[in-house]
C-alpha cells in the first residue's frame, strides 16, 4: 500500500509540487525556531554557577574627578564592609552578572588561542556570589605579590585549552603578553543570564579602580537599608553617582532580552504554521472534492471506510516524507558545517521535533476531509463522475 | 448466486419522495449472463448498485451465495464486494495517475498478499484481455475499447464469481462494444456469473436472460 500512495505521488508530482514546497518550508522555519528552543532551553537547563539572591550591585561612577580615586573607591568598599546588614561584599570590574558590560581577550595557552570573557575582581567574588571551586582554590590576598597574577578559569575553558591535561599552575599569556598562572577551576558562570551559553571565563585578581561592588545582604535586609547606604555613601563622594540594583531584578530583566524575541519568533511561526494549516485543509479537501469518483472506485472495488481515511492520510503522509526529507537534507548541513557554533544535539533536537510537528500537523489537517471521504457512498461518488 | 426478494428503493428529499425500485425479485443462478434493460431513469444503475452492495435497498433482502446480507456491517460488505464482485462501468473509472497495470491491481491492495503475487495477477488479467503490450501505459494514452478491456481486467483479477456490468459498451463504438461483449461471453464460458445492464437491444439477446424495468418495476 505503501508504495502504491508513492506512485500516486510520484506521477502527480507536478501538482503536488507545491504542496511539497510549502511543507518544506514550513519544516525549515520550524527547524529553525525548534532549534533556537531547543539551543535556549539547553542553556537555560545550565546552572549559572553562581547565586544572585540577596546579592545587590552598586555602580560607581566619578565622573570628572581624578584625584585618588583607587583610594576613594577603597575607603567606600571599606565602609559597606562595616555594615552589619552586610554579609559580604566584593569587588570588580563593570562586567558584574546579568549587566550588558562585557570584557573580552584572546587567551593563549602553547597553540591553542581562545577568546574569553576577563573578569577582574578580588578575593571576596567567589564567597560573595557562592561561587563553588571545582579544583584548586579561588585566589587569595597572599597572591597579590606572586610573579604572575592568579586566575581562575570555568570548565568550558579549561576544556578547551588544556582538554584532559591537569591546568592547575600553569601559565596562560593574554593579549599583551600579560602572563596569569591558574589557581583554580569553577563549573560553570553564565554572566549574561540563564539563557547564555556557558563560555570561556577568566577570572584575574585585580587591584586597579574597580568601580563596581558586589554585596550580599543577610536574609530580611530590605530597602531600609538600602536607602541608609546609598544615603551614607553618596556623602562619602557628594560629586560621584550611584546605582545600585538586584541581581535579582537585574537578571529577569537579562532573561527577557531572550526570552521575548523568542516568544515573538515562536509567535509569528505560530501564524505561519496555522497559514500552511489551513493551506493544507483547503487544499486537501479540495482535493478529495475532485476525487469523489476515485473514492466510490476504491469503495466499490473493496475498499472498508477506514481504508479511504487512511489512503488520504496516507498520501499526505507520502508528500510530508518527501518534503521533510528535502529539509533534513538541507538542515543536516547546519551541524556538519558547524554553523553558528552550536552542539550538534541542538540541530538534532531540531531536525526531531521539526518532523514531529509536521507529521502532526499534516495528519491533523488531513484527518478531517479524510473521515468526510470516507462517508461518501460509493453509489453516489461514482454516479457524480 | 444472487436472489433479491421484495426489493423497493426509496429516495427521500425534504419535499420529493421518488420510489426508484419497486417489489424487485430476482434469483441469478451461479453461471448465469443476464442482462438487464430498460428505458432511462426506470432504476437498472439502481438495481445493479444494490446488488453490488453499493447501496441499502428501503425494503428487502439481498441475498449472494446463500448469505442474507440485512444487518452486515460495512467492513464485512466491503470484503464480499473485494473478493466476490467485479464491478464494470460505462465511463471505465480508471485512475489517470496509474499505470494500467497498476490500476488493475487496486481490488488486491484491499486484501491479504504481497506485491509480487498481486503484480502476477495483475499480468494475467491482462493477458486474458489482450492487453499485455500496454501495462506500463496511462489510461490517458488508451482508446475506450482499450480502457474498458483495463476495468474488465480489474473487474476480474480479484477472480470474483459475480461480475457486475453497468452499460459496459455505452461509451464505446459497435466494433469495440463486440469486443467487449466477446470479452464476457468468453468469462462466462469459463464459469463468471454476469449481470449486464445495457440499452441495446442486440447485446442483450446475446445473453441467457433479459431483465425488463419500467419505471423501478419488473415487467419481465
Amino acid at each position: 500500500m505503501i508504495r502504491h500512495f508513492f506512485k500516486l505521488i510520484w506521477n502527480k508530482k507536478r501538482s503536488n509540487a507545491l504542496l511539497i514546497v510549502e511543507i518544506l518550508v514550513a519544516f525549515l522555519v520550524l527547524f529553525g525556531v525548534m532549534s533556537l528552543m531547543a539551543y535556549n532551553y539547553q542553556n537555560y537547563a545550565r546552572p549559572l554557577g553562581f547565586k544572585y539572591e540577596q546579592v545587590w550591585c552598586l555602580n560607581m561612577h566619578w565622573n570628572q574627578d581624578t584625584t585618588q580615586i583607587g583610594e576613594k573607591l577603597k575607603s567606600i568598599y571599606q565602609r559597606i564592609r562595616t555594615y552589619p546588614e552586610v554579609e559580604m561584599a566584593s569587588r570588580t570590574n563593570g562586567n558584574t552578572p546579568f549587566a550588558n558590560n562585557q570584557s573580552n581577550r584572546n587567551v593563549k595557552y602553547k597553540n591553542v588561542n581562545i577568546q574569553g570573557d576577563i573578569y577582574g575582581t578580588d578575593e571576596h567574588y567567589a564567597k560573595t556570589l557562592g561561587i563553588e571551586i571545582a579544583e584548586g582554590r579561588w585566589y587569595t590576598r597572599a597572591d597579590k605579590g606572586a610573579k604572575h597574577t592568579p586566575a581562575i578559569i570555568n570548565r568550558i575553558a579549561k576544556e578547551k585549552m588544556f582538554g584532559k591535561d591537569n591546568p592547575l599552575g600553569k601559565i596562560i599569556q593574554l593579549e599583551g603578553d600579560e602572563r596569569w598562572k591558574i589557581v583554580g577551576i569553577v563549573e560553570n558562570f553564565k554572566q549574561h543570564g540563564n539563557y547564555q551559553a556557558n563560555t570561556p571565563a577568566f577570572f584575574n585578581l585585580n587591584d586597579w579602580d574597580m568601580g563596581s561592588v558586589l554585596i550580599k545582604v543577610k536574609p530580611g535586609v530590605d530597602a531600609n537599608f538600602e536607602a541608609k547606604l546609598m544615603r551614607e555613601i553618596g556623602a562619602m563622594q557628594p560629586e560621584w553617582v550611584f546605582e545600585l540594583s538586584y541581581l535579582k531584578t537585574l537578571r529577569k530583566s537579562m532573561n527577557q532580552q531572550t526570552s521575548i524575541p523568542s516568544l515573538i519568533f515562536s509567535i509569528v511561526c505560530g501564524f505561519f504554521l496555522l497559514n500552511v494549516a489551513l493551506g493544507l485543509f483547503g487544499v486537501l479537501t479540495l482535493n478529495i472534492a475532485k476525487r469523489k469518483g476515485e473514492i466510490g472506485l476504491r469503495r466499490a472495488l473493496g475498499a472498508p471506510a477506514p481504508a479511504i481515511t487512511i489512503h488520504f492520510v496516507g498520501e499526505m503522509w507520502v508528500i510530508a516524507t518527501l518534503a521533510v526529507l528535502v529539509g533534513l537534507i538541507l538542515a543536516v548541513q547546519f551541524p556538519l558545517l558547524n554553523v553558528f557554533d552550536l552542539e550538534a544535539s541542538v540541530y538534532v533536537v531540531g531536525m526531531l521535533l521539526a518532523t514531529l510537528t509536521i507529521y502532526v500537523l499534516v495528519t491533523l489537517c488531513a484527518l478531517y476531509p479524510s473521515i468526510q471521504a470516507a462517508r461518501v457512498q460509493p453509489a453516489t461518488a461514482l454516479h457524480e463522475e | 448466486m444472487i436472489k433479491l426478494s421484495g426489493i423497493e428503493k426509496v429516495y427521500r428529499t425534504s419535499s420529493i419522495e421518488t420510489l426508484a425500485l419497486d417489489n424487485i425479485n430476482v434469483d441469478i443462478q451461479k453461471g448465469e449472463f443476464v442482462s438487464i434493460m430498460g428505458p432511462s431513469g426506470c432504476g437498472k444503475s439502481t438495481l445493479l448498485n444494490i446488488m453490488g452492495l453499493l447501496d441499502e435497498p428501503s425494503k428487502g433482502e439481498v441475498t449472494i451465495n446463500n448469505r442474507q446480507l440485512k444487518g452486515y456491517k460495512d467492513k464485512d460488505l466491503a470484503r464480499i464486494r473485494n473478493q466476490e464482485i467485479g464491478f464494470i462501468f460505462q465511463s471505465f473509472h480508471l485512475i489517470n495517475d496509474l499505470s494500467v497495470l497498476d490500476n488493475v491491481e487496486i481490488p488486491l491492495l484491499y486484501r491479504p498478499g504481497s506485491g509480487s503475487k498481486r503484480r502476477e495477477l495483475a499480468k494475467e488479467a491482462l493477458e486474458k484481455v489482450g492487453l499485455s503490450n500496454r501495462m506500463k501505459h496511462f489510461p490517458t494514452q488508451l482508446s475506450g475499447g482499450q480502457k474498458q478491456r483495463v476495468a474488465i481486467a480489474r473487474a476480474i483479477v480479484g477472480r470474483p464469481s459475480l461480475i457486475l456490468a453497468d452499460e459496459p459498451t455505452g461509451n464505446l463504438d459497435s466494433n469495440m462494444g463486440n469486443e467487449i461483449l466477446n470479452i464476457l461471453l468468453q468469462l462466462n464460458q469459463e464459469g463468471s456469473t454476469i449481470i449486464m445492464v445495457t440499452h441495446d437491444e442486440n447485446m442483450a439477446k446475446r445473453t441467457n436472460r433479459l431483465i425488463r424495468l419500467f419505471d423501478g418495476r419488473q415487467v419481465s
